[in-house]
């Protein structure tokens, strides 16, 4: 589904990314692990072509993501989910606006929008915070809301940078789980974190190092 | 733009009128013979686009000076009247004079026999059609002006309404919306304010014609046979789809530059 053949990535002289490899399969759970500035941001946001490689090639779905068209790239995203470090929500919108905007995007409206969009508040269980506003919700609750607007579009693939980096412990659980139940419905999920606790406990998952690359 | 096009719409439409309030004067050679001086008024007459001729003879001509010239009353009345000029005075219809018009009419008077001269304010129609040109070459300099600083206005305007909402377009985009789903809304956005200024410019400046007309400011320059006219529906629909056009020119180079 995902493949980083031979990928490098430099800004200048300073080279983020050398010789990366890996593959990710249909339905999988995958790791990327690093210290900071290893590159695991620059790797997520490749796959939604927001960077390019310097050299070598990604592919995701057997589209070459290098010589991807500008026009082209909203329909790639809208196959792949993002969830951001710091939620990027929009604060004039309320929760169910919010998750609603990416079905909007897609030109879908009316009925599948309330139906889609509620369901998905109750699967994260924000349902009844669905009128209010994101700066009212707590960060767990934020990145709750980013979740289900990353996941109403049914993306193949659930792409999250650190997600729980602003996170508490207790509420870091919280999330993981609610991406494992996606993830458990057969939606790939690749998550970039360097919290060693939080790979240890989520059980069967891949572990991408590339710090090693 | 509006109050731009205001004053150059009562400047042409002045030197229209100017232009157009043409009178021909025929003086008739000395001792014309009034069976003659009958078939020059019946072939001007068989013109079209004359309004009316009077025929001066000299002692007419002579009353007609001395009105125009009563300091010098004393002096004209040692001059014999028959040393006057005997004209016909031809006064066109408006809407038939111009310039090709009036020459055609020149050059088929003077090749007459019984007239000596055909006067007609050749040089200050010349001076009329240079003023016209020039007003026409300003114009458009200065429509030309103010279109590209209604545009600079307007890309500028929703410029700032771009970095208001980068943030936002940014979260769009990576969410999957299409440049056409993001600028659709600017480019409406940028078209209400260019109604709505529109509006505004032109309620403004019908209430200051309005004002200017209620203080009798047009009366003084009726002295002057000045008319104040206000824009036309056409006028004003121009300037409608010019500011349109502006709108979405200024909305299409802001957004070019973030898409």
């Amino acid at each position: 589904m995902i493949e980083f053949n031979h990928v490098y990535k430099n800004y200048d002289k300073n080279y983020i990314l050398r010789d990366l490899n890996f593959t990710v399969n249909k339905g999988e759970f995958i790791f990327i692990t690093g210290p900071s500035g290893a590159g695991k941001t620059t790797t997520l946001k490749m796959l939604i072509a927001m960077e390019k490689p310097t050299h070598g090639a990604v592919k995701f779905m057997g589209t070459e993501l290098n010589d991807i068209k500008k026009s082209e790239i909203p329909f790639l995203r809208r196959k792949i989910g993002f969830v951001f470090q710091d939620f990027k929500l929009l604060p004039k919108r309320t929760v169910f606006q919010n998750v609603a905007l990416g079905l909007e995007v897609s030109g879908v409206f009316g009925d599948v929008i309330t139906k889609n969009v509620s369901e998905l508040l109750k699967a994260v269980e924000l349902y009844t915070k669905k009128d209010e506003y994101p700066l009212s919700l707590s960060g767990g609750e934020q990145q709750r809301v980013a979740i289900a607007r990353a996941l109403v579009q049914n993306p193949q693939v659930l792409l999250a940078d650190e997600p729980t980096g602003n996170l508490d412990e207790e509420t870091s659980k919280i999330i993981i789980n609610i991406i494992k139940s996606f993830n458990n419905k057969g939606t790939t999920v690749m998550l970039a974190t360097h919290d060693k606790h939080l790979i240890a406990d989520t059980g069967r998952a891949r572990v991408i190092d590339i710090t090693k690359a | 733009m509006l109050f731009f096009l205001l004053c150059y719409a009562n400047i042409y439409n002045y030197m229209n009128i100017f232009q157009k309030n043409n009178v021909m004067i025929v003086f008739l050679k000395s001792g014309a013979r009034k069976k003659n001086r009958q078939n020059i008024m019946n072939f001007i007459n068989k013109i079209n686009g004359i309004k009316k001729i009077k025929y001066y003879g000299n002692k007419s001509s002579m009353k007609f000076l001395s009105k125009r010239l009563k300091n010098l009353k004393s002096v004209l009345k040692k001059i014999n009247p028959k040393v006057m000029p005997s004209f016909i005075k031809i006064y066109f219809k408006k809407s038939a004079v111009s310039s090709i018009f009036l020459s055609n009419i020149y050059l088929r008077l003077t090749s007459i026999k019984g007239i000596k001269l055909v006067y007609y304010n050749k040089m200050l129609e010349a001076k009329i059609r240079q003023f016209m040109f020039f007003t026409k070459v300003i114009g458009l300099i200065l429509f030309l002006f103010l279109l590209i600083l209604s545009i600079f206005i307007s890309y500028s305007a929703i410029k700032l309404i771009i970095l208001r909402k980068q943030n936002e377009i940014e979260i769009l985009r990576l969410i999957g919306a299409t440049d056409g789903y993001i600028r659709i809304p600017m480019f409406i956005e940028g078209e209400i304010g260019t109604v709505l200024a529109f509006l505004v410019s032109i309620s403004l400046l019908y209430s200051i014609y309005k004002i200017f007309i209620f203080y009798g400011f047009d009366s003084f320059l009726n002295f002057f046979h000045i008319k104040i006219i206000f824009l036309n529906a056409m006028q004003i629909g121009v300037v409608f789809l010019i500011a349109l056009i502006s709108g979405i020119a200024g909305t299409y180079l802001s957004s070019r530059k973030f898409f």
